[in-house]
């Protein structure tokens, strides 16, 4: 038997060690990823777990010797051992559809928590060096747009819409963002579809473990007919307990912008 | 004294013709110059036929010149020439239909912006990577690898299919699946099988139509969506998916059934049992 050594930390974004000829198992949410270091070489391999067999914390393991079957090497000499997992958010706005549908009355707000899966960064030695960047859970292709000739292409995701942050579950590979919505229009608002500008987000990481972006707000202006977007401009609540893992993929500049309804709101 | 005019009048004649003799000669001369001269020039800028065309240009159109002037000098009329020259152009006019045509409707293609240089188009049966739209053609590189050259003029008068205009695109696959079957079932199945599928978009929400009770089997058709760059990953992936998928379920798509009937519908087919032994044959 191989000798291992595990260790979990809390924050499981922060660097490991990995000796030469020793091989890194992780397994974060869905996904299964073997990092294993070589002499002038790395090599990486990853498979998928079915997110209800998906654990709660994300685990990590040292195993000595390096696996036959890999998927990639990278060759890349160094004395460094570092291994450092960075998380970020998905590269594509995510298409919210709650399980079921939610009607937002004439003047009320609702604050919905959703997840969205994130993308892990792997990046060896020190200084350290990109090797790839992989989705935790590869998520369906959509489109979001008012036609089939405009529009963007987004990942479709599925929400419980939990309106609790203690009903949240544990899932060490899901970002949670805190969506409010106000419906200041006189006729209520169908959350069929929410398009979520998932790009526009930067991530955070809390004392246990956990992975949040800013605060999103969403108003639907009187007339009905505009929308506006609101993104906070850090994170808002523990604000000094959490670490900004990273920078938006996109940066509009504006913390506020407005589009069209149907831009935000599918129908 | 009429000998005196007549001496003068031959002498004019002679030295017009002597002139007009000297500008022809000199029009050859500095015609081949220029040419030569132009040659050197575009040796390395254009290929070889408009090299060839060019120069033959600048050297009849030099000459043209020098002729025409020596023609002036000895006294024909210009006029005359013009006139003649206008009867050609008529003349050319009539050959030059299709090449104009094609001029034309080259304009108007690129002003209506229909397709652009890197498009798929679809013309006839024709299916192609637009190279260049020139003057009078448009290039196609086939999927095989081969050049095709599309007059002007068919384009605008046919049907233009663009493939790569819109960013998203739809398979319709037509299935048949056996009479037994559940349709709710199957709907059920391709659902599954499509919301399994990454690159198959969620939304538009794929589509199940029923088409119709077939000759051997229920018609179905279903159709999805995908990112125009993994239309033929989906076309693979989603088809070897299905097929898996009704394996499993246990749907069958059936063969081409044709049922025999002697005479009535409910009465048994009668069947006569031959002996095996086959009888004597002569020769």
């Amino acid at each position: 038997m191989t000798k291992s050594s595990t260790k979990t930390p809390v924050s499981w974004w922060e660097a490991q060690e990995v000796g030469s000829g020793q091989r890194l198992e992780c397994r974060v949410g869905s996904l299964a990823l073997t990092i294993g270091r070589g002499k002038d070489e790395w090599t990486l391999a990853s498979s998928g777990i079915a997110e209800e067999d998906a654990e709660a914390k994300a685990s990590f393991r040292i195993v000595k010797g390096l696996s036959e079957e890999v998927d990639e090497r990278f060759v890349h000499s160094g004395h460094s051992g570092q291994v450092l997992l960075s998380p970020r958010l998905a590269d594509r706005p995510v298409v919210i559809r709650p399980r079921q549908p939610v009607f937002l009355l004439s003047g009320q707000t609702i604050t919905l928590y959703l997840s969205t899966p994130i993308w892990l960064q792997v990046q060896v030695g020190d200084p350290a060096v990109l090797l790839k960047e992989l989705p935790v859970l590869r998520l369906s292709d959509t489109w979001f747009g008012p036609s089939t000739r405009e529009g963007e292409l987004c990942y479709a995701g599925r929400t419980q819409a939990r309106h609790d942050p203690a009903e949240l579950p544990d899932r060490p590979h899901r970002a949670i963002t805190p969506l409010t919505i106000h419906n200041k229009a006189a006729s209520p608002l169908p959350l069929e579809k929410i398009s979520l500008p998932v790009p526009l987000l930067a991530l955070y990481g809390d004392q246990q473990g956990k992975l949040w972006t800013q605060a999103v707000t969403l108003t639907r202006q009187e007339q009905g007919e505009m929308a506006s977007i609101q993104i906070d401009s850090k994170a808002s609540d523990g604000g000094s307990e959490w670490t900004r893992l990273a920078e938006p993929r996109q940066d509009t500049g504006r913390s506020g912008m407005t589009r069209a309804f149907d831009l935000l709101f599918g129908h | 004294m009429i000998q005196d005019l007549l001496s003068s009048f031959q002498y004019e004649t002679l030295m017009a013709m002597f002139r007009a003799g000297i500008l022809v000669i000199l029009g050859l001369f500095l015609a081949s110059l220029t040419s030569r001269l132009t040659r050197r020039l575009l040796q390395q800028r254009v290929s070889i036929q408009m090299q060839q065309l060019l120069r033959r240009i600048v050297f009849y159109g030099l000459l043209a010149l020098f002729i025409a002037s020596a023609m002036r000098e000895l006294g024909f009329s210009l006029a005359v020439i013009m006139g003649a020259a206008g009867v050609l152009t008529v003349a050319l006019g009539f050959a030059s239909q299709t090449t104009a045509s094609n001029l034309i409707s080259g304009l108007f293609l690129i002003g209506e912006r229909s397709f652009e240089i890197g498009d798929i188009i679809r013309v006839g049966d024709t299916t192609g990577e637009v190279l260049s739209i020139d003057a009078l053609s448009v290039k196609l590189r086939t999927f095989d690898n081969l050049f095709v050259r599309i007059p002007n003029e068919t384009l605008i008068k046919s049907e233009v299919t663009t493939l790569t205009r819109f960013p998203i695109r739809r398979l319709d696959l037509h299935l048949g699946v056996a009479y037994k079957e559940d349709i709710n079932q199957v709907r059920e199945v391709l659902m599954a099988v499509a919301d399994a599928n990454t690159l198959c978009l969620d939304e538009p929400v794929p589509l199940f139509i029923f088409t119709g009770f077939g000759d051997s089997a229920l018609e179905i058709q279903f159709s999805v969506w995908a990112k125009r760059e993994n239309f033929l990953a989906l076309r693979n992936g989603i088809t070897s998916e299905i097929k898996d998928a009704f394996d499993q379920a246990g749907i069958e798509i059936p063969f081409p059934h044709r049922s025999l009937y002697a005479g009535e519908a409910t009465k048994p087919f009668p069947i006569r049992i031959v002996d095996h032994a086959p009888p004597e044959q002569d020769s």
